[in-house]
């Protein structure tokens, strides 16, 4: 059981997610998609309509902002930063930068970043995947040659920029206006909430004359 | 220049160590700011429901962002009863998991605790600085007198939002 334990904590898979922004991000509102529900539906202080209700109204939220930032802010912001990084003159000023063009997209920095991170038998193995095959030479030199690979930490550090700054966007600013649109409909429309009818103004009549 | 040499710092730091505490902070931050805006900008509710909304909304990230920083930063000191060679990578690991256990257990358990008090004592405090107001507008004016001499009494109007709502749960959802 300890060993088991300590194996999940020292899994560099686990390290690599943790490290990476988007996926890091996508595992965290899964978890609350499941695990808030799962909360307000064990709350025995309150009714049982109202745990339904808001179980679903909080399985909703959850489920549009992952769905926002996976088809919209994933691709957008992480290709975004890159192709930026790549273009900008200002960028390739710096000498660190110069290994950009070793790089296709910002999903091969992520992958060959992650490989650094493995031991020398795991890269080996890892390289002769389809994926690692497309790698520039240099990279794929980097990674059998020497025990402690190059990690280009600027270029990652753009693309981790880009992600952040898509998640902000997309979490704090997008998802719950996407959401304020569509969760009321789905709520009515599973019938869990009924439409707001217009309120009659009735102020003269609250004025009492003794 | 300068400012080149800052991203580009920002950036370094950023590729060698990206810590998951940076972005969940960084978006509560920004969701503490712009909800709260975004529904004092709602024209369709009513004033008192927007402002108890905000001021919902503004103190649930104000619990969520030490939160994260807390048991993002204290679970990774676990990694010190590692073997030396893992401790890196648990740290890392263990930095994750605490932002994980942040985000499903401990701010939604946080904020069930403290923002009930925290809304009643604030609210709290704007009835009894509303109620001096009232008291002293009614020195000031003499009541109205009908033809009949009696004076016309007219209570303030009745608030139909019920600022002592039932908080049950956790906070639900952004709308």
């Amino acid at each position: 059981m300890i060993s088991a334990i300590q194996n999940v904590i020292t899994s560099p898979a686990i390290a690599s997610i943790a490290q990476n922004t988007n996926q890091a991000l996508i595992v965290e509102t899964t978890l609350k998609a499941i695990g808030r529900p799962g909360f307000i539906l064990m709350d025995g202080d309150i009714s049982k309509d109202t745990k339904k209700y808001a179980a679903t109204k909080e399985l909703l939220y959850q489920a549009i902002c992952l769905l926002v930032y996976m088809t919209l802010v994933v691709p957008v912001f992480k290709r975004g930063a890159f192709k930026m990084a790549k273009n900008s003159k200002m960028f390739n000023k710096f000498d660190d930068a110069k290994a950009l063009e070793k790089f296709k997209s910002a999903d091969e920095v992520l992958n060959y970043h992650k490989l650094t991170e493995r031991s020398p038998a795991e890269k080996q193995k890892a390289i002769k995947k389809d994926k690692y095959k497309s790698l520039h030479d240099d990279l794929l030199k980097n990674l059998t040659d020497t025990d402690k690979s190059e990690k280009y930490p600027l270029i990652k550090g753009v693309v981790e920029l880009g992600n952040i700054v898509g998640s902000v966007l997309g979490l704090a600013i997008l998802a719950p206006q996407v959401s304020h649109a569509i969760i009321h409909p789905a709520l009515r429309f599973l019938r869990l909430e009924k439409k707001k009818e217009p309120e009659i103004m009735t102020e003269n009549k609250l004025d009492i004359q003794i | 220049m300068a400012k080149a040499q800052l991203l580009k710092q920002l950036c370094i730091s950023l590729g060698k160590n990206n810590k998951p505490t940076y972005a969940v902070m960084t978006i509560a931050a920004v969701k503490g700011i712009c909800r709260p805006a975004f529904t004092m900008m709602d024209k369709t509710e009513e004033p008192e429901t927007k402002k108890y909304t905000a001021l919902r909304e503004g103190l649930t990230e104000v619990i969520a962002i030490p939160t994260y920083y807390a048991l993002g930063e204290a679970a990774p000191k676990l990694a010190a009863k590692m073997p030396k060679e893992l401790q890196t990578m648990a740290k890392k690991n263990l930095m994750f998991l605490g932002v994980c256990i942040a985000a499903v257990f401990a701010i939604p358990a946080l904020c069930s605790i403290a923002i009930k008090p925290l809304m009643d004592k604030i609210q709290n405090n704007n009835k009894k600085s509303k109620s001096i107001d009232v008291n002293i507008l009614s020195l000031m004016s003499a009541p109205q007198i009908t033809s009949t001499g009696n004076p016309i009494i007219k209570p303030s109007r009745l608030s139909t939002f019920s600022s002592a709502k039932i908080i049950t749960g956790m906070k639900v959802g952004g709308v």
